[in-house]
């Protein structure tokens, strides 16, 4: 079964990716969003009884989702390649200005040095490139532990500094 | 100027941390040089035809003679003993080695600097005025807004890989001395109906194989509305912006391919949605930011006429090489780069040594970086002039060449870069050659000669008086040169004059072209000004003229 990170840990994954992977006898799967929205449309799913989830590609249009979102387990995003930056901008119109809950999952072309400004954007689960190793991007979490951007997690407020002048003139 | 606190020095720690483990990561085997690039790139290493290339971020230009000093060890100890300013205010060094570059950053951040997204598909660093503070027709001083825009812009998460580069210039006078109107968003300071501050936004200027002079998208923002404004366009530009074609991705193209019309809506309806967030800047806020920039405690003193009783060397430097403060007794000295026999924009570790001494003990200890690959000493009494030019003198940083033909534009070309077609520095050279006579050049005024060895155009030739361009024939280096070209002001491209020019008649070509300008020119009329008013035609007809 697939590993991935979700919530700084390292975890057994056991959806399935219709499309990439075999899909028969799958109890949670994965659809391309024009599958997703059919479905919810009331269309027959690709895998009759199974739980299902979306994910979505840089041209996707995560709005679609807008009426699904507080039932939807989980979206992945997909990052054909590293370069791919509009996920990055999905993520954020999802949690911040959709307020969607659920697992927010960047797959594809993601590496240890992406994921700390994913999870800045809002993403909590990561399916990393092949062969990349887990525990090293866990740490690389942490990587910075100050920011000047408002955004996902405990780091600091850019405006916290004026508020309590936390400027130490030096 | 702004200083650091435990915040700012944290980021720039741990991202120097963060570029250690990468490299050490390439070094080891465990990244490729594909999956290592995009890494390095955000940290300003190119990989080069001799070296690396390390560029490093100078913020809105603004240096303190200690910096000056770290990046003068650094040339010595990393480098060749020198340094070379670019176009955007940033300094490069051209033969470091990949496995010092940590070290070199952690120096770096010793005094509050980095190479932070210099390169890669990110915000660069924000470019200003580089009479920013004390140009007397300026609206406001744009460098607390430049500073605001670097902390917002440094490591962002959401737009660390957009389609292609993003460059932000900002400035607080109607000349603009930044290209604004050339970068993918210029911001122009201004007042609004009651007096407040606010700027004009420009989108979707740039160089390179598309040239384009920005539009207006919003005539005017308030300037607490600065960082969601830029974040709505950002935005857009990172769904929007075209990944398929490397030559098609900047700003410029979609702002095209949507028309301002259409792209403005867009920008404005996700403005909307997040104008009132966390990104709206308080009152609090800015003026904090502002307080980093006050004016210096000015002595009282009246304007005097330095040149009287001096000899006619001070003379013409005081002319071309300074420039108007707005406080009276005071003066800005502009530091020439541009002496005949170096490549433009360089300069030696003793130089910027000498020049951070110079800089403590005769003006106010900072220095500037302009666009046009020359330093400033910006606050200089001007009972204390003929010192300073005594002081640049001896270092051979007093040529008096400001603004004229030889205070050229230049980019570092075939000799260093692994994407030209073409030599830039020697074409330099072979101007500096062939134009020695001061009062040919004096006589000639205004001229601003921008060079680049191929059409991404790092030397911003489109915009120059003279541009010229290298393009390769054959295998050969040949030059095609345009005419017209300006981005202070009233911004144009500038016309191409006829097919390219061997590289051993670029000098000639231009001393017709010069010919052509003394011939028709009217009184006081400046270069641009006479090509604007005949046109491209008679230079034309001069270069290509059969053999007259
Ligand atoms: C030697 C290493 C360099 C390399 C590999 C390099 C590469 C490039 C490339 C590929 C572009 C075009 C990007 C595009 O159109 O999207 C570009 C643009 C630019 N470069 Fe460089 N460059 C180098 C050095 C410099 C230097 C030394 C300067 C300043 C003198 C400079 C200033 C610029 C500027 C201002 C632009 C922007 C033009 C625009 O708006 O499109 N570059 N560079
Ligand atoms: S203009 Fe071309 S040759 Fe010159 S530095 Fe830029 S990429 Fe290199």
């Amino acid at each position: 079964m697939r590993q991935i990170i979700k919530d700084r840990q390292v975890v057994a994954d056991d959806w399935t990716y219709v499309g990439k992977e075999e899909a028969a006898g799958a109890t949670r799967v994965v659809l391309p969003l024009a599958d997703y929205l059919a479905v919810r449309a009331g269309g027959e799913s690709p895998v009759p009884g199974a739980q299902v989830a979306v994910s979505l590609l840089p041209a996707d249009d995560e709005q679609a989702l807008k009426p699904y979102l507080a039932d939807l387990p989980l979206i992945v995003v997909e990052f054909p390649s590293t370069a791919e930056g509009r996920g990055y901008t999905q993520a954020r119109l999802l949690r911040e200005r959709m307020g969607f809950q659920g697992e927010l999952r960047a797959a594809g072309g993601v590496r240890l040095d992406q994921v700390f400004l994913l999870a800045r954007c809002g993403f909590n689960a990561f399916d990393l490139a092949v062969g990349e190793k887990l525990e090293p991007a866990i740490a690389e979490l942490e990587r910075f532990s100050v920011a000047y951007q408002d955004g996902a997690g405990p780091l600091t407020h850019p405006r916290r500094r004026y508020d309590t002048g936390a400027s130490s003139a030096r | 100027m702004y200083r650091y606190d435990n915040i700012d020095q944290t980021l720039v720690a741990e991202r120097v941390a963060q570029f250690r483990d990468q490299t050490r990561r390439f070094l080891a085997g465990e990244l490729s040089e594909d999956e290592f690039k995009p890494l390095r790139l955000r940290n300003g290493l190119y990989i080069q035809t001799h070296a690396p290339m390390l560029r490093v971020a100078i913020p809105y230009g603004l240096l303190s003679s200690r910096q000056l000093r770290m990046l003068a060890h650094l040339a010595r100890k990393y480098d060749r003993d020198y340094g070379h300013f670019t176009t955007r205010q940033n300094l490069q060094y051209n033969w470091p080695k990949l496995e010092d570059v940590p070290d070199m950053l952690a120096d770096l951040a010793t005094v509050e600097m980095h190479a932070i997204q210099t390169s890669g598909n990110c915000i660069r660093n924000t470019t200003a005025d580089h009479f920013a503070g004390i140009a007397p027709d300026e609206v406001d001083d744009p460098r607390p807004y430049c500073e605001i825009i670097r902390q917002w812009s440094t490591v962002h998460p959401e737009f660390n890989y957009l389609p292609r580069k993003f460059k932000i210039a900002v400035t607080g006078s109607p000349a603009d001395r930044a290209a604004s109107e050339v970068h993918d968003i210029g911001l122009h300071l201004k007042r609004g109906p009651d007096g407040e501050i606010g700027f004009e936004v420009l989108v979707g200027g740039g160089l390179g194989r598309t040239p384009i002079i920005g539009k207006v998208i919003c005539d005017f923002l308030p300037r607490e509305h600065l960082l969601s404004y830029l974040e709505a366009i950002l935005r857009i530009y990172n769904q929007e912006g075209r990944r398929d074609n490397i030559y098609k991705a900047r700003i410029k193209i979609l702002v095209k391919a949507l028309g301002i019309e259409a792209f403005r809506e867009a920008v404005e309806a996700e403005w909307a949605l997040i104008r009132d967030s966390g990104l709206k800047l308080e009152v609090a806020e800015i003026e904090r930011m502002r307080s980093f920039f006050v004016p210096l405690p000015y002595e009282t003193l009246a304007d005097i006429d330095p040149t009287t009783g001096r000899e006619p060397a001070f003379v013409a430097w005081y002319r071309h090489n300074t420039r108007a403060h707005k406080v009276p007794g005071y003066r800005a000295v502009i530091v020439s780069l541009k002496a005949p026999d170096i490549a433009p924009g360089d300069i030696t570790a003793t130089q910027m040594d000498e020049l951070a001494d110079l800089a403590d003990r005769l003006s106010s200890g900072q220095l500037r970086a302009t666009h046009d690959q020359n330093l400033i000493l910006a606050e200089v009494r001007q009972q204390d002039l003929y010192e300073v030019w005594q002081g640049l003198v001896a270092l051979t940083l007093a040529t008096p060449n400001i603004g004229t033909l030889t205070d050229m534009i230049c980019c570092p070309g075939l000799d260093f870069c692994s994407l030209a077609n073409a030599s830039s520095i020697s074409i330099a050279k072979q101007i500096n050659d062939r134009f020695t006579d001061v009062d040919y050049l004096y006589d000639l005024g205004h001229i601003e000669v921008k060079m680049s060895g191929c059409m991404n155009a790092c030397g911003h030739h489109h915009v120059g008086h003279i541009g010229i361009l290298g393009v390769d024939k054959r295998g050969e280096e040949w030059y095609q040169i345009t005419l017209g070209g300006s981005a202070s002001g009233i911004s144009s491209l500038g016309t191409v004059i006829g097919p390219s020019v061997s590289k051993a008649d670029v000098a000639e070509t231009i001393a017709k072209i010069l010919d052509v300008y003394v011939a028709e020119r009217q009184e006081e009329e400046s270069f641009l000004d006479a090509f604007r008013r005949i046109g491209v035609q008679p230079f034309s007809e001069r270069v290509y003229a059969a053999n007259h």
